[in-house]
């Protein structure tokens, strides 16, 4: 499903190069939940950021669902962006002025979804994130969990086979933070495949794989978790 | 496509700013259409054709304090004089000079009083058969006065009975026939027959309501202590003839004083000088309010950028293209500016109204109101293309890089 192989980094700055990822190579597969942890500075937005082709890389190989990104130009990764990703960002980035209902609607206006098609989809995905009767509702009026689960309803909207979570949970308080990751597990379960940046060791522990980067290189280790409890369930 | 419906409602719940731009554009819109048409009229007005050769012309008058000459002798031997100046064309005593804002009208009647009758105000000019070539009006029909048509008098008894009338006057006076030959009213019941009809030839007053083209010649002298004199020159030796004008009046006779020396179109600069002045104030006001609106344009839309660039950058993220994103800020600059314009379309026409009961200025042409409507949108939709641009220029990454 998505492929990377030796992807580097390099910001040029006026003064420093920061080599923010370095020969980094990642398979995720279809309907994974993966957590991806690390230290502050270690290249684990940069990747994200990669992933979600919000950013170029400096070369390597990145496949997205059969699709060569290297080869793209600004408007085609716009569109990729909008049919196969779904965002879901750590200030939650609604858009102040516009209510819950518009705001789930941004990315289905990009894609062109007739008025109809849109309204049954925002509707039901404000349902599903338990805010469908909040839809004429501003930002501003609902509690920083609410606003998360607005963004993964935009999120989700748009039907993304892949979704992209860089500390969805860190603005928010440990009850939040549980509610909003059990409901990306039921999306998981769903069938979206799930990146997600967390510095949770509690939240990453939940997720069935995970990976950490460490100065812009993957970490010598990888946990299944889900297959460690796999096995464990086997034994007994 | 052009997602009106949630770039309005954003736009209502966030006003000040649209309201503050869209208030600006309708004023310029009110302002511009109004100062641009009074701008043209002048225009207009300044190029139209006056009649008279005015870089061939120049006035002078004559203030008499000497008693010991007679004055309806002296200023045919004064004229006699200055027509043997090399260089001058003709010259000629008047009660009034052209284009200089001052001078006499009156109305004329179609009929004798007491009888009930239609009457046209006109200017008239009192002067002898030497006025049509120093004037150097142009005879269309009839033909000039006679010697013996000149009346030198201060008395209503002995005036005159023929006149030349310009076409204008010829066709108010008489509308639906031929005018020449036909005798019209002043002084009540004094009937002047109309014998010459001359094409342009404008009254003292060329900026009046009342219409300038409506003049009269009367052939008749009225000496006094203060007299005009026009003189016609070969256009090249106006300045030289100028400069001597003082010396060889008063060496024909010195008690007396020769002021106003002054060419005829300066003549007519003065006349003009209040209203180019009121012009150039309306050209700076419309310069003046079309680079603040294009500014506050520009410094609105880049303070909208500013201010949301991480919308932008979530835009661009959930897959809006960097043309998603110009359109954006055009079609909410066009809504603004479309609400401005409607109010400013109006408010030029009401203001229009006013200009035209306050001065004496036409109707507005809404055409102006138009063309000026179009130009402001073009404008404004110019100054929101570069910061647009821009906008569309951030990154998407600013998504996640920023809280
Ligand atoms: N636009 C940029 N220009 C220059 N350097 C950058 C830029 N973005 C990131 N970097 C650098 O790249 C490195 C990786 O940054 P990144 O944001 O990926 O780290 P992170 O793992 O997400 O950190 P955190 O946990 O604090 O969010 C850092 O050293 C950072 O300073
Ligand atoms: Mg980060």
């Amino acid at each position: 499903m998505l492929k990377m192989q030796k992807i580097n980094k390099v910001y040029q700055t006026e003064m420093v190069q920061t080599h923010a990822l370095r020969d980094f190579s990642l398979e995720v597969n279809e309907g994974e939940f993966i957590a991806v942890t690390g230290p502050s500075g270690s290249g684990k937005t940069t990747f994200l950021n990669i992933a979600g082709m919000l950013e170029t890389f400096t070369d390597g190989e990145y496949e997205l669902d059969g699709v060569r990104v290297g080869g793209l130009n600004d408007n085609q990764r716009a569109d990729l962006r909008n049919q196969k990703i779904g965002f879901i960002f750590q200030g939650f980035n609604l858009i102040p002025d516009l209510n819950l209902y518009e705001n789930v609607e941004v990315p289905l206006r990009y894609r062109g979804i007739k008025t109809a098609e849109r309204k049954r989809r925002i509707e039901r995905c404000l349902e599903q994130v338990g805010l469908g009767s909040r839809a004429k509702h501003l930002p501003q009026q609902l509690s920083g969990g609410q606003q998360q689960r607005v963004a993964i309803a935009r999120a989700l909207a748009g039907e993304p086979r892949f979704l992209l979570a860089d500390e969805p949970t860190g603005n928010l308080d440990s009850l939040m933070a549980r509610q909003v990751m059990e409901l990306l597990e039921q999306i998981n379960r769903d069938g979206a495949t799930i990146v997600m940046v967390t510095h949770d060791p509690e939240l990453a522990r939940r997720a069935p794989r995970n990976i950490q980067i460490v100065d812009g290189q993957m970490a010598d280790f990888t946990l299944y978790q889900g297959a460690a409890e796999h096995a464990v369930a086997m034994e007994a | 496509m052009f997602e009106i419906k949630p770039i309005f409602n954003a736009l209502c719940r966030s006003k000040v700013g649209a309201i503050l731009l869209l208030l600006q554009i309708a004023i310029t819109t009110a302002v511009v259409s109004n100062a641009s048409f009074i701008i043209y009229d002048h225009v207009q007005y300044l190029n139209k054709e006056t009649g008279f050769p005015q870089d061939e012309l120049f006035r002078f008058t004559v203030l008499t304090f000497g008693k010991d000459r007679e004055l309806s002798q002296q200023f045919e031997l004064d004229e006699a004089m200055l027509r043997n100046i090399p260089g001058v064309i003709n010259a000629v005593t008047t009660n009034a000079v052209p284009l200089s804002g001052s001078g006499s009208s009156s109305s004329f009647r179609l009929k004798p009083s007491p009888e009930e009758s239609e009457s046209v105000n006109a200017a008239y000019y009192f002067a002898d058969e030497h006025a049509l070539e120093t004037f150097g009006v142009k005879l269309i029909e009839g033909r000039n006065f006679l010697p013996e048509d000149v009346r030198i008098t201060n008395t209503i008894e002995n005036a005159p009975n023929v006149a030349i009338v310009s076409k204008a006057f010829a066709e108010a006076m008489f509308p639906d026939e031929p005018a020449l030959g036909k005798n019209f009213y002043y002084f009540g019941d004094k009937p002047l027959k109309i014998i010459g009809i001359v094409d342009t030839m404008l009254s003292p007053w060329p900026r009046s309501s009342r219409p300038p083209e409506n003049t009269i010649l009367v052939p008749m002298i009225n000496p006094g202590m203060y007299q005009h004199i026009m003189v016609r020159t070969q256009a090249g030796e106006r300045a030289a003839i100028m400069r001597q004008m003082e010396d060889v009046m008063l060496d024909a006779y010195n008690k007396r004083v020769i002021i106003n020396i002054e060419a005829l179109d300066q003549v007519k600069q003065d006349y003009d000088a209040s209203d180019v002045l009121m012009m150039r104030m309306l050209i700076v006001i419309i310069l003046v309010l079309v680079s603040v609106t294009a500014l506050g344009i520009f410094g609105l839309t880049q303070f909208n950028i500013s201010k949301r660039t991480k919308q932008i950058g979530t835009r661009r993220a959930l897959g809006a293209r960097k043309s998603d994103i110009i359109r954006y800020f055009l079609v909410e600059n066009a809504m603004v500016c479309l609400g401005g314009l409607f109010i400013g379309s109006i408010s030029a026409v009401l203001l229009g109204t006013q200009l035209m009961q306050w001065y004496s200025i036409p109707a507005l042409d809404n055409s102006y109101v138009a063309v000026t409507a179009l130009a402001v949108f073009a404008m404004t939709m110019l100054a929101v293309v570069v910061p647009a641009k821009r906008a569309a220029n951030i990154s998407p990454s600013i998504a996640t890089r920023t809280v």
